[in-house]
């Protein structure tokens, strides 16, 4: 990878606030516990039609946790997940391309310099070029290419804050423990924001694709181990985690990707991944209508109630 | 039936539907493939009495198809071609793009009649807007457009000295300043 030698570049290293010694009162640096139960998910935010100079689009959150969010401390204990998309297509592709007969599908992902902990670069490096790939693979398996001969569509995400490899507090004190597993949340994330976006642009798919995660903890108390849906790194100990795309219609999935040490429970962490997806996707189904709604084009979707509209009314995430 | 569907909703059995747009079959069913209002259209035909299931989308028509009318801007031409780029879809251009769409109308399908005779020079020039016919999506580039129907044709032009012109023939426009007339493959007012 070349340096950038476009830019002014921001020194490398950490931006967050410094923290300071503290004298008698440690304990206020504490890591975040898990409040919700192994099987939930945690609550997620997601709207079409962010961008209007875009064909498609959309914004996915999950908000921080209130019982995780500092004690008195300053920086936030956890970070959120805050995701746009955009689709821009079906377009005309570039004079000098060769006649194809399909949707020519390209995903960009990019994390915004500010997004992380460690500052990122304005040119893409190899884990979002790598996160876009899986994208890439995931919504192939849902368009129907055949129906846009000869055009091109472009999804582009921007991570406006991604999940955390671990806890920053360990990360401080320098032991050396990051995984890579923030990026497995931001991939089920990607996935989901980008359905909907392709939804949104109008582009033909054979079913809503959602992303899910479920990871392999080890409860350090009691030394055991479980598998719980949507981990948030900073909450555990991660062991192995899996991520899939899944079409919930269908009973298809389009992409995976496990990583870790699982062992024997390579199925029962994909099944609780597609759980997690299937939860994920009851969020898409209300997001999609509401914008359908919004748009006019529908006057209310069977029935439901007109006057929550807007309102961002919950959903209860349940397969 | 709900009044709209959402990618890969079940819409039936093929048996009792026929596809229509924005729906696809899968395993001997229909599937939705669009989020948007729905559409039964009740057949017409004695052999296949099943209606046929459609979608339409929100935000209209998103590429021309052929056969779809549209309006277009001349951006060159030479004896054998004209090239325009397709600015909305539509016989009076009711959705516009967002991004123009190359195209070209060949000498041989600008009119109907007495095709070896046309003169490119007589039918149009650069910035001429026109209403044509998708005949064909054409080649890696340009989509295959043709003007050979009475209500096909220059629909706005401008004189050499630059006024917008009227037309008074099939093939002629005059230009209500100076009163000279120039030639075009006018479009029948519609």
């Amino acid at each position: 990878m070349q340096a950038d030698r476009r830019r002014i570049n921001a020194p490398a290293g950490g931006t967050a606030a410094p923290v300071f010694t503290f004298t008698g009162n440690e304990d206020l640096l504490q890591r975040p516990t898990r409040t919700r139960k192994a099987d939930e998910h945690r609550k997620i935010f997601l709207r079409t039609k962010v961008v209007p100079s875009a064909s498609g689009s959309a914004y996915y959150e999950i908000p921080p946790a209130k019982s995780t969010s500092s004690n008195g401390n300053l920086v936030p204990a956890a970070s959120n997940l805050k995701i746009t998309c955009t689709v821009h297509g079906p377009r005309p592709l570039p004079r000098n391309a060769a006649f194809s007969p399909n949707l020519l599908l390209s995903t960009h992902v990019k994390f915004a310099p500010f997004a992380t902990r460690q500052r990122r670069g304005y040119i893409r490096d190899a884990s979002e070029r790598d996160l876009g790939v899986h994208l890439e693979t995931a919504l192939r398996g849902v368009i129907i290419g055949e129906r846009w001969p000869k055009s091109g569509c472009e999804v582009v995400i921007t991570v406006l804050e991604g999940e955390e490899d671990g806890w920053w507090g360990d990360q401080q004190q320098g032991s050396e423990k990051s995984g890579g597993w923030g990026m497995m949340s931001v991939l089920a994330g990607c996935i989901t924001v980008a359905s909907a976006a392709l939804i949104d642009a109008g582009i033909d798919c054979v079913d809503m694709v959602s992303g899910g995660t479920a990871a392999l903890v080890r409860n350090p108390e009691s030394k055991t181990e479980e598998v719980v849906l949507d981990p948030s790194p900073p909450e555990h100990e991660i062991k192995a985690a899996c991520v899939v795309a899944y079409l919930q219609s269908r009973d298809e999935i389009t992409e995976m990707w496990m990583k870790g040490e699982v062992g024997e429970g390579t199925e029962f962490l994909t099944d609780q991944a597609v759980k997690s997806a299937m939860m994920t996707r009851t969020v898409l189904v209300e997001a999609v209508k509401e914008g359908l709604e919004v748009e006019g084009a529908v006057e209310s979707f069977n029935g439901a109630p007109k006057a929550a509209k807007g309102k961002g009314k919950d959903v209860d995430m349940t397969d | 039936m709900a009044s709209s569907a959402l990618p890969g909703q079940l819409l039936g059995p093929t048996k009792s539907n026929n596809i229509g747009a924005g729906t696809h079959i899968s395993s001997s069913n229909l599937y939705a493939s669009i989020a948007g209002p729905l559409t039964s259209n009740p057949s017409t035909s004695k052999s296949s009495p099943a209606p046929t299931i459609s979608i339409s989308r929100p935000s209209g028509d998103l590429l021309p198809e052929v056969n779809t009318t549209i309006i277009g801007k001349i951006t060159r031409t030479n004896p054998r071609q004209a090239s325009l780029s397709i600015l909305a879809l539509g016989p009076t251009g009711a959705h516009v793009l967002r991004e123009p769409l190359p195209a070209l109308i060949r000498q041989q399908d600008i009119r109907a009649t007495e095709v070896d005779k046309v003169k490119m020079a007589e039918c149009f020039r650069v910035g001429d807007v026109v209403r044509a016919n998708v005949i064909s999506l054409g080649d890696e580039r340009a989509y295959y457009l043709s003007t050979a129907r009475n209500e096909l044709g220059v629909v706005m032009a401008w004189s050499e000295a630059g006024n917008v012109m009227v037309p008074v023939s099939w093939r002629e426009f005059v230009d209500e300043a100076t009163g000279a007339r120039e030639g075009r493959k006018v479009a029948k007012p519609v």
